[in-house]
């Protein structure tokens, strides 16, 4: 019997990679495999979805197939290297370690040491997937021997999200009918939030006084999240940046709903799942053509060359005042969703590591 | 802003080269709408820059220098130390107890190893104290050598905009899609025919005095050295980029960073186009206080030719021309005529000629 078995840092309740790691394994199983998931670490709440790594030698079996879920270091990279099974990575990127020079050393450590452990899995893999072209690139540099490029399985495509009518009314009731930018994503110096309050002030300065920026996610570096709110208060702006964090499902959908435009300015992204939440919630997208964006976005929004904010500005300013591109946008990001609806994904994932448990193990 | 939607808009909701055509058409009249908001003075010359360094404040990658070594240096100092009093919080009543007596148990060992891994972080950490000290004390020592500024009444002025070189410059970054910077752009001339070509252009200058005129035209320019402004410039930001001016009496470290930072700010495609004094004009007709206390000396042609070429870019022939101040040959039917005229061509090669050039260089790798 076929055997797909997942390895992965941590199991966390509402997190992305957490998420995709047991719709994966329902996937495997819906298929008629067996397949299990080992942790470094599982929440309260997912203890008995998970196993401890190091238990996986008692149980192991011949023919298992190994798919370890890449996006942070781990002692359970270590353990795998030294595993005789066939090793799948799935590779949802690692933030480049100068994204956090001098905002956060231990950090810098950290993703050193991420990025250290990809070096060594990637050629002793039999496969890489990976979210994107871009994180494919990433394993191929490294030496991984094949590669397959299939999304994060996250089921934000199938349907439009329950609205929290209550949120929705009360972020509508802040500000009235001023122009609404969001950005989703944790705080943190890649993300570039400081480019999007610099837009923020420029779009006020020529186009909507009372515009605001709203910002969705959890401050993961505490000194940049810090730098970047004094540094809208500095340019008055403490009351026109909204940060919202911990918010369920039907909330973050509010949010989107109200937002009049999405904008990215992220320098660096593996994938970018917030812009197909945008794409379900019908926000028209701006966003930097970098990392993995341009990829993931298609045509399904205006793609920048620079994230200066006069250029921002000027096409957001060029979303609002333009009803009929906004449209087509929100239009083509329907139709961008379908390439990531979550069947198709679990397909995919079923039909690649199929090849790799059959033993065909270069694939591509 | 009202900007003309394609007729063919209701095609591109489901043709997808149609589409992609509208989005370019869009991004373009953005680009446009950028540019007039600039040459309208809405958005006021060196925005940008100063939204950049006014967020640095609030950063520690802002720190520059000995203050960021200090800091780095205090980061050390503060990770030196290794707690050994590991939380024992659990989510079930047991599993605190039986963390207590796991830490309790262990506490004699841990202690021990522990207790030598905090005197080897703190020798390190003492030896990197010992190094910023040494540092600190050689960069004291290296700005005792720091050449005396110029006084600024025989810093020779350039009025690029009218020079003989700048129709061949413009022609050269004519076709640049980013953005171009005009190193020492005095009044800000050259921007302004640049941008009246389409291009999408700015200056720095380091000199306050001389970009006012600028300044007063809404001409985006900056008060800053071309060095520190390519410095915080994104790597392949720009697509053109023309430098003058004080380029010809860098330092030779100065010269060296310059061209780092040409070789990585520059995109790939992008055009480099130098102006600089021949060593020849250099030395006839600049002031004698300039030649005596300039850091550096103006290169050859072929010499920045060489080294653009070390660095990825392919140079075109240079361009000569400024002031020819070469000696006419006497006419043959003078007396001594060939030893008089072997001796105007000796004097020509080697001390007169033409006085300027103009390097056109491209990106390539």
């Amino acid at each position: 019997m076929t055997a797909v078995h997942q390895f992965v840092p941590a199991l966390l309740p509402r997190d992305a990679t957490g998420d995709h790691t047991r719709a994966l394994r329902d996937a495997f199983r819906a298929a008629g495999w067996e397949s299990e998931i080992y942790v470094e670490a599982a929440h309260d709440e997912l203890q008995h979805e998970a196993t401890y790594f190091e238990e996986y030698p008692a149980r192991a079996r011949p023919g298992d197939v190994l798919l370890y879920q890449l996006g942070t270091s781990s002692p359970v990279a270590d353990f795998l290297l030294g595993r005789p099974e066939p090793l799948v990575l799935d590779y949802h990127n690692i933030t480049p370690e100068s994204f956090y020079d001098g905002w956060e050393e231990h950090t810098t450590v950290k993703v050193a040491l991420a990025r250290h452990q990809v070096a060594e899995l990637a050629p002793r893999a039999v496969l890489g997937i990976a979210d994107s072209a871009f994180n494919a690139g990433e394993l191929t540099a490294l030496g991984c021997p094949a590669t397959e490029v299939v999304p994060i399985l996250v089921d934000v495509t199938d349907e439009r999200a329950v609205v929290d009518q209550r949120e929705l009314a009360r972020l509508a009731g802040r500000h009235g009918g001023a122009t609404v930018l969001l950005f989703v994503g944790r705080i943190s110096p890649n993300k570039s939030h400081e480019d999007l309050v610099s837009a923020l002030w420029v779009y006020r300065h020529l186009y909507d006084p009372d515009a605001r920026l709203h910002l969705v996610g959890p401050t993961v570096t505490p000194d940049y999240a810090a730098a970047v709110f004094a540094y809208a208060a500095e340019l008055g702006l403490a009351d026109a940046v909204h940060h919202g964090e911990g918010l369920t499902q039907a909330e973050l959908a509010a949010w989107y709903e109200d937002a009049d435009v999405f904008v990215c300015l992220s320098r660096h992204e593996g994938f970018c799942i917030p812009l197909l939440e945008a794409m379900r919630a019908g926000t028209p997208i701006v966003a930097l053509d970098a990392g993995a964006v341009g990829e993931t976005l298609a045509d399904a929004g205006i793609l920048l060359p620079t994230a200066r904010p006069a250029t921002v500005a000027a096409a957001v300013a060029r979303v609002r005042s333009d009803p009929r591109l906004a449209d087509l946008l929100v239009a083509s990001g329907h139709r961008r969703l379908a390439d990531f609806a979550a069947e198709r994904t679990r397909r995919r994932f079923v039909e690649v590591l199929g090849r790799v448990a059959d033993g065909d193990r270069v694939v591509a | 802003m009202t900007p003309d939607t394609p007729a063919d808009v209701d095609d591109a909701v489901t043709d997808v080269t149609a589409r992609i055509r509208y989005l370019d058409e869009v991004m373009a009249e953005i680009d446009a709408e950028v540019r007039r908001r600039r040459a309208s003075g809405d958005l006021p010359a060196g925005l940008e820059r100063e939204l950049d360094e006014l967020f640095l404040e609030f950063s520690p990658v802002g720190l520059q220098g000995r203050a960021r070594l200090r800091e780095t240096l205090s980061l050390v100092d503060g990770s030196a130390y290794v707690d050994t009093a590991v939380p024992t919080a659990s989510n079930k009543a047991v599993g605190s107890y039986i963390k207590r007596l796991i830490r309790k148990g262990l506490g004699w060992y841990m202690g021990f190893i522990v207790a030598q891994i905090v005197k080897f972080a703190w020798s390190v950490s003492r030896m990197f104290h010992v190094v910023v000290d040494h540092i600190e004390e050689l960069e004291a020592t290296v700005e005792t050598h720091r050449s005396p500024d110029l006084p600024a009444e025989v810093v020779p002025e350039f009025h690029p905009g009218s020079a003989w070189w700048s129709a061949a410059g413009l022609a050269a970054l004519s076709t640049a899609t980013d953005r171009v910077l005009v190193g020492d752009c005095g009044d800000g001339r050259l921007v302004e025919e640049l941008i009246a070509a389409d291009v999408d252009a700015y200056g720095v200058d380091p000199s306050d005095l001389v970009l006012e005129p600028a300044l007063a035209r809404a001409v985006d320019v900056r008060a800053e050295s071309v060095l520190d402004h390519l410095g915080v410039v994104a790597d392949e930001a720009l697509g053109g980029i023309l430098l003058t001016g004080s380029v010809q009496w860098l330092r030779p470290n100065e010269r060296e960073r310059l061209l780092d930072l040409v070789s990585t700010r520059l995109a790939v495609g992008g055009t480099l186009v130098l102006h600089s004094t021949t060593p020849e004009g250099w030395a006839s007709s600049v002031a004698p206080v300039v030649r005596d206390l300039a850091p550096g000396r103006p290169l050859h042609a072929e010499t920045w030719a060489h080294l653009l070429e070390s660095r990825g870019f392919h140079v075109d022939e240079p361009q000569r021309g400024g002031d020819d101040r070469r000696l006419d040959r006497v006419d043959g039917a003078t007396a001594d005529a060939d030893a008089v005229n072997a001796a105007i061509d000796t004097i020509n090669v080697l001390l007169l000629g033409p006085t300027e050039y103009l390097v056109v260089a491209t990106r390539e790798r």
